[in-house]
């Protein structure tokens, strides 16, 4: 390795301090709007938005792995008749592991939260106190119980690889409202990336520069966003002069080609975006109370406050849509909500990290009046299962993969808040109660941003394509 | 009776005028009536599933109505709903029908609704919301009349023609030639994907011959290179990529032989319809042939799914996700028909019912992922070598017989005294004879039998469906172990079924005897997740249903695992990894299930009689004494050994060490003529069902395999049977697909050439000629194409020559403001396209500057990625990649699905998850920083740098510097104003820093 990466390296994510590029920022404005001429900057669609918009901005928890309902959201009282007894309904149910044992009731305590009344378990305290902004749907519906084609349609709306994911759609559809920083970012667990890897914030098919840029946790925060090397400001200075001459010279040659016009501006955006991203990293210009309020300071909510911090400051600079996974790979030992030994111990590890930051960034959102016009999102691939993924005569400790019956949780602009929408059966086995299906959780989120989603449309290979394929209802009872 | 008989002739005329009334009416009715109901109508109301449960396109269903009860009453328009519903405007609900068209339906009812061929054909005609079978694109090719030339001196080959007659109709004109340094690098890039070299510049320049640029066209058209750019084209078509994707993502370390495949028969010039051929089914057309095998590659180019549920239905509805994707690339890819469109219903657009749907991916079921193990020649040399050492190899065997011979008559000797006694089998740890009971009739390891299995006549059977067995744990700690059975099979085609398995008690760590579950009708070591799975390569079986078997597998400490069949080797023994150690009181036994949770896929189907486990690893004599196949007169090497004197024992290591490493050295000969590819393996297809809705819970008819009608010319029936082999199946599919009636065949592909050629296809989507893609900007042009390729025998050569040197490419690519008005996207071709290189293209005009290019064609690929397994899912770490080998085309780049190279993909490198008919061009500011930033532009920089100090030597001034600069960059010499720029920066900041600049540069990045 060279010198420039072992600098980079010193370079951490959570004390990137400014690079000293500031002079090399150049002076013209090149806001969004003004690129006129569409075909300068292609791939992105007009006419948006299709209707005045609740939310200008999106935060996604991604929990990777699938989250207990029934130990959180869903609360079934009827659960504990049955505990230790087989199915009701005398079924035997179809899992991904086909191993089905008896019904254990919820490991955790219900209660009802604030002034709504919402249930909320003992998993998540902190959060529990943010209840009355919650709009939780305890009625999903997946079409796999398999990790990662659920996780594919929980951000694409297929099952397979090589679709957009929502951020990628939105990218495309709202553009950012920032020019200084990319529209789209990712921000992984530090513990590793989800299965799949950089397929999980895939553009698929949409220009490029709708993909979700990861920001990462060790050496720059973006990939090349400084020199590899060391040089000084008054070298790269005289090189981005240099460069600007020899394209103008080359322009005469060439008449006002539009692309090699916006070519010449986009290097003007990078350096924008150089001057703006170490600036917005720079968590110590946080008070310590508002750090310490997410987390920062204690080592199992550090990485999840830090990320929770990160975004409140990427949204403040108008980035349109940040995503946070909660959880990395499969595997043993557990780095995810994967609760098929036991569910008690894998929840208790996995929501320890994530409900103070995530109880504080919705606080905090409140307090700064941003919650109105942002959207906060929640959710997870599928939930488990009433009964334990164990011998059919046992009481097991951890429990399968659910497609039939979850919940996800909303917060924000355009939504009624502190109230539960759907219901599943008795034991929190299927949804019964006004089910939804990811493409009814796409259209509505598309719906808050302004975006009619069969008319958000990318042509490819025959169809114009949509995040929801032919499908999508918007669940209009939880909006205001 | 005068009276009766012209009553009755009365009767007979207004009888005959009455049926002539009623034919006419009929006729109308097909002619007039059908198709508007079909343009208007039928979209929704057709079909099992129609909108209102109202069918229109049949009479007994239209005149049944719908969920509003009856809809048509003859002769009473009031009476009828469906007039009321129209004359109202609220059907069809999008588009009211115009007043003509409600006469028509007006007329039609009052006139008593006649109705005239049973059933409408909702697909015959084109709406302005389908296409139907009069579709443009599915006709049959049609020679068309060369136009006359009308701008002499302009038009080169008949593609101008119609170039120039378009131009002419839209008020444009063409634009002059341009010069031969912009006519250089364009081809170059274009055909090689590569920039020329300043000698190649000059060398074109100065020759005054008049056919020099086509003798240029057809030295870069021989270029090796010419196959790895557009083999480039073509991967980004088949989305090849080399990792599996989904969660697990494995990656495909023999992918690339796909890859290479394409090169070389791009390189060959091998025709379209053969190249496609053996994409679609090299692997039943040439068996044994390694390039078949490797042209197969396309079938499984693609992600694929390796994590599976324990659960059918959720197995199955994966497998028809998979499927559709295949489906899709095939049709796509070849037809440019999407019919994955049809699966769960009619296709919206184009007329492919959802029948053929499932007819058409009927062909491809016998489609898995696999790897084979092929042959390829040997050189003469290496030929040469393998007969010597097998000469010698004979010699050491005759002089180790000679010394072992004595001695093994000795010991038969002694035998026939009686002074050996006869080897008794090994005795085991645990032994279930399945007499009675489940029961271990040594130790402890009692048996529960679970589902149906149960025992008859001294054996356990085993349905195959729901019947396995499964122990009490082990008491001990297991490591080295030997597991036999003496097996009975019901069939041979059954596919993973297990005999007897070690496992943990929850199944997921196992080590199993395990039939047919990798390759169809052979024996394995089975294990979780295939880690300690490898093929024996032994035979295949052929009498297990006839009779009894004995298997067994050997576990030996230093991980080798050795398969044995009735006594002896089963293949040859492998090591795969470390011995797996099972844990006392977590380690059972299990039988008729490959481990658990218990699953139909897992089980076998037949008989067991006996089995046992030993707790070592038993000899190859012990193996054979136990399956009760003891030869009296065979005499084992070890009893030889132990009875040799110092001297035999010397001479008997020296010959054997001689004869280990020859046959070593022949070893690795086989492996150079041994490679394992990732590839189609041919499974058998089963029977395929129409499923409703695309649901596998709701399967329906028997589907017969077949092509598409819609394509007109060709028999979509391929007389098969539902059961039909694959072989059929893929061979008549890919006959069907290369016919030379088939008129989507040779239109499609010849407008991809286009595109890539032109920067835009004539149909501007190129995978989608249906209703939904373009309609060609110059539909005479696309025949005359297509008609071409295929009298040529489908030689792209000869077409990328057609192209290339008509006068229409040869312009220059300047903006001309006037033309720009008229048509901005230049659909009319008033001139040359710039184009901006694709992301390849960038890295490998940076590393030819820098004369860094490694520039070896074919083989396997470089990584620029770490790749890692962390908790079972694999991923891949972006590296730095300056290392010298790894400084080849970027075609060759190992592409993992989960880790793209994000300096790549900042200029539009396509997922290779997805199919990429047209990349996207995008201007970013990632892609600003990229190409600032990144070290290897750094490192390129520093390189050309070097390489210009050389060439210009140490007296060379800095505007010979900077010349030399432009000569590599752009292919041309500085102007005053530049080298005065280049000075100026160059003496303050060095030239590599300037070299980074001009990397960065648009003249470097557009071709003109």
């Amino acid at each position: 390795m060279n010198a420039m990466n072992q600098n980079s390296n010193r370079r951490g994510f959570l004390n990137f301090t400014g690079n000293s590029l500031t002079g090399a920022a150049l002076a013209s404005l090149w806001m969004r709007d003004r690129v006129a001429s569409a075909d300068a900057v292609p791939g992105e669609a007009t006419g948006l938005p299709h209707h005045p918009a609740k939310a200008k901005r999106v935060i996604h928890l991604c929990l990777c792995g699938g989250l207990s309902h029934i130990d959180s959201f869903d609360y079934k009282p009827e659960l504990a008749a049955f505990h230790g007894k087989s199915m009701p309904s005398g079924d035997r149910p179809a899992t991904f592991f086909n191993q089905i044992g008896l019904i254990r009731k919820n490991d955790w305590e219900f209660k009802q939260r604030g002034e709504s009344g919402l249930w909320i378990s003992d998993l998540f305290p902190h959060l529990a106190e943010m209840a009355d902004e919650l709009t939780v749907i305890r009625s999903m519906v997946a079409d796999s119980a398999n990790h990662t084609p659920a996780t594919f349609e929980e951000n694409s709306g297929f099952r397979l690889n090589g679709f957009p994911v929502m951020g990628s759609w939105v990218s495309y559809g709202l553009g950012c409202e920032t020019d200084e920083l990319p529209s789209y970012v990712v921000l992984p667990d530090a513990r590793g990336l989800p299965a799949g890897g950089t397929i999980n914030w895939s553009n698929g098919f949409l220009p490029a520069q709708h993909q979700g840029v990861s920001f990462q946790t060790t050496g720059p925060v973006i990939h090349d966003l400084f020199p590899a090397r060391d040089l000084s400001m008054e070298h790269e200075t005289a090189s981005r002069e240099l460069l600007e001459q020899i394209n103008s010279i080359h322009r005469e040659a060439t008449g006002d080609e539009d692309a090699l016009v916006a070519r010449m501006r986009s290097y003007e955006l990078a350096a924008k975006m150089q001057l703006a991203v170490p600036q917005v990293s720079e968590l110590n210009q946080e008070s310590a109370s508002t750090r310490s309020m997410y987390g920062l300071d204690r080592e199992e909510t550090a990485d999840f406050g830090s990320r929770c911090l990160l975004t409140r400051r990427l949204l403040e600079k108008g980035v349109r849509f940040v995503q946070l996974f909660s959880g990395g790979s499969f595997g043993s030992p557990r780095i995810n909500w994967y609760g098929h030994e036991n569910v008690k111990q894998n929840h208790t590890q996995e929501a320890a990290r994530l409900d103070q930051p995530v109880a504080a960034l919705l606080k905090d959102l409140r307090q700064r009046g941003m919650l109105d016009d942002t959207l906060v999102l929640c959710t997870t691939e599928f939930g488990r299962t009433p009964f334990t993924q164990s011998a059919a005569d046992n009481i097991g400790t951890g429990r399968d993969h659910n497609m039939h019956g979850f919940s996800i949780w909303m917060a924000g602009a355009g939504l009624k808040p502190g109230v539960a929408y759907g219901a599943t059966d008795e034991i929190g086995w299927k949804s019964v109660e006004k089910p939804v299906h990811w493409y009814d959780y796409h259209a509505t989120v598309l719906h808050l941003l302004g975006v009619d989603h069969e008319r958000l449309t990318y042509y490819h290979n025959g169809i114009q394509r949509r995040l929801t394929n032919v499908h999508g209802e918007i669940i209009q009872d939880i909006l205001t | 009776m005068r009276s009766l008989l012209y009553v009755s002739a009365l009767l007979s005329i207004l009888f005959a005028r009455n049926v002539s009334a009623d034919k006419i009416k009929s006729q109308h009715f097909d002619r007039v009536v059908a198709p508007l109901l079909a343009q208007r109508c039928l979209s929704c109301h057709s079909g099992d599933e129609a909108k209102g449960d109202l069918n229109l396109s049949t009479h007994d269903s239209a005149m049944k109505g719908g969920e509003s009860g009856v809809v048509i009453a003859p002769n009473e328009l009031s009476h009828s709903l469906l007039w009321e519903y129209i004359e109202s405007d609220e059907m069809p609900p999008k588009k009211p029908l115009t007043a003509d068209e409600k006469e028509i339906l007006r007329t039609w009812i009052e006139g008593g609704a006649v109705w005239g061929t049973e059933s409408i054909d909702a697909f015959r005609l084109t709406t302005d919301a389908r296409a139907g079978t009069d579709w443009w694109s599915l006709q049959q090719l049609q020679k068309p009349q060369l136009p006359p030339v009308t701008r002499t001196g302009w038009t080169t080959n008949p593609i101008d023609a119609f170039v120039e007659t378009k131009l002419i109709e839209m008020g444009l004109a063409p634009s002059p030639a341009a010069d031969r340094r912009t006519l250089i690098r364009r081809l170059s890039f274009d055909l090689l994907g590569l920039p020329p070299t300043p000698s190649e510049v000059d060398a074109f320049l100065a020759d005054t011959s008049t056919d020099a640029y086509e003798r240029l066209v057809d030295r870069l058209l021989n270029s090796p290179h010419y196959g790895e750019r557009w083999a480039r084209h073509w991967l980004d078509i088949v989305r090849f990529g080399e990792s599996n994707g989904f969660e697990y993502d494995q990656p495909r370390d023999n992918a690339w032989h796909y890859r290479n495949w394409v090169i070389t028969a791009l390189n060959q010039d091998m025709p379209y319809d053969e190249f496609v051929r053996l994409q679609l089914a090299g692997d039943l057309i040439d068996s044994d042939n390694y390039n078949a095998a490797a042209a197969t590659g396309f079938l499984v180019a693609g992600p694929h799914n390796t994590t599976l549920p324990a659960n059918d239905v959720m197995r199955m509805s994966m497998a028809q996700d998979e499927l559709e994707d295949l489906v899709g690339i095939v049709s796509q890819t070849f037809l440019g028909l999407t019919t994955n469109c049809a699966r769960c219903h009619d296709h919206k657009f184009d007329p492919i019912s959802q029948r053929e749907y499932y007819q058409f991916a009927a062909t491809l079921t016998g489609v898995t992922h696999g790897q084979r193990k092929m042959q390829i020649a040997l050189s003469d040399d290496q030929q040469q070598r393998l007969t010597a050492i097998d000469a010698r190899v004979g010699e050491i065997a005759l002089a180790l017989d000679s010394i072992e011979q004595p001695i093994r008559d000795a010991i038969l000797a002694e035998r026939k005294r009686g002074n050996e006694a006869v080897q008794v089998p090994p005795v085991a740890f645990a032994a279930w004879e399945f007499d009675q009971n489940f029961d271990d009739s040594i130790g402890s390891l009692q048996g529960i039998s679970n589902g149906d299995a149960r025992i008859e006549d001294g054996c356990l059977v085993l349905s195959g469906t729901d019947a396995w067995v499964a122990t009490a744990p082990l008491a001990i700690d297991l490591r080295e172990k030997t597991i036999e059975a003496w097996v009975q099979l019901n069939d041979l085609d059954q596919r993973g079924g297990g005999v007897i398995s070690v496992q943990t008690l929850d199944g997921a760590t196992f080590d199993a005897i395990v039939f047919g579950e990798r390759e169809p009708q052979k024996w394995m070591a089975g294990s979780n997740g295939f880690v300690r799975t490898m093929p024996f390569n032994g035979n295949e079986e052929s009498e297990a249903t006839q009779r009894v078997v004995h298997v067994a597998i050997v576990y030996l400490e230093d991980g080798t695992i050795v398969g044995y069949r009735d006594g002896k080797r089963y293949g040859e023994p492998y090591r795969p990894r470390e011995l797996q150690t099972y844990h006392a009181n977590q380690t059972q036994i299990v039988f008729g299930l490959r481990h658990s949770p218990a699953a139909a896929n897992k089980m076998l189907s037949g008989r067991i009689q006996r089995a046992q486990l030993y707790d070592r690893a038993l000899s190859d004599e012990e193996v054979a004494s136990s399956a009760g196949v003891v030869d009296l007169n065979h005499v084992s090497q070890t009893q030889i050994i132990a009875r040799f004197s110092p001297d035999q024992r010397s001479r008997f290591e020296q010959l054997s060490a001689d004869a280990d490493a020859l046959r070593s050295e022949k070893e690795s000969l086989a492996n150079l003529q041994t490679v394992e590819l990732y590839t189609c393996v041919s499974q058998a297809p089963g029977i395929t069902r129409l499923l409703k809705r695309g649901d596998v819970q709701s399967p329906a008819e028997t589907i017969i395999p077949a092509g598409l009608s819609a394509v007109v010319g060709v028999n979509p029936d391929f007389s098969l049977a539902a059961d039909a082999g694959d072989a059929d199946r893929r061979l008549r599919l890919a006959e069907w697909i290369t016919h030379r009636d088939n008129p989507l065949f040779a239109r499609v592909i010849v407008n991809r050439l286009w595109q890539y050629h032109f920067g835009s296809g004539l149909v501007t989507t190129a995978s989608d000629f249906g209703f939904n893609g373009g309609t060609p900007s110059h539909p005479e042009l696309l025949e005359w194409l297509a008609m071409t390729l295929r009298e040529n025998g489908y030689r792209l050569k000869s077409m990328h020559r057609l192209m290339v040197t008509s006068a229409a490419y040869r312009q220059v690519s300047t903006r001309n403001v006037q033309s720009a008005k008229l048509d901005t996207d230049n659909r009319w071709l008033w001139r040359k396209s710039p184009l901006r290189l694709e992301a390849e293209e960038v890295r490998d005009a940076i590393l030819v500057a820098s004369r860094q290019l490694n520039s070896t064609v074919g083989g396997v690929g470089y990584r620029d990625v770490r790749h890692f397994e962390f908790k079972g899912s694999n991923f891949y770490e972006s590296i730095d990649e300056s290392a010298s080998d790894s400084l080849r085309r970027t075609l060759y780049r190992f592409a993992p699905r989960g880790g793209h190279n994000p300096f790549l993909d900042t200029f539009d490198c396509p997922d290779p998850s997805t199919t990429t008919p047209r990349r996207a061009t995008t201007i970013t500011p990632m892609q600003a920083l990229a190409l600032m930033n990144n070290d290897l532009v750094f490192q390129m920089a520093d390189k050309f740098a070097t390489r210009v100090q050389r060439e210009v030597g140490e007296t060379g001034t800095t505007v010979q510097q900077i010349n030399a600069v432009y000569a590599h960059a752009y292919g041309r010499t500085a102007n005053k104003s530049e080298l005065d720029l280049g000075c100026r920066f160059v003496e303050k900041n060095g030239l590599a820093s300037y070299c980074r600049v001009i990397f960065n540069s648009n003249e470097f990045l557009y071709v003109p």
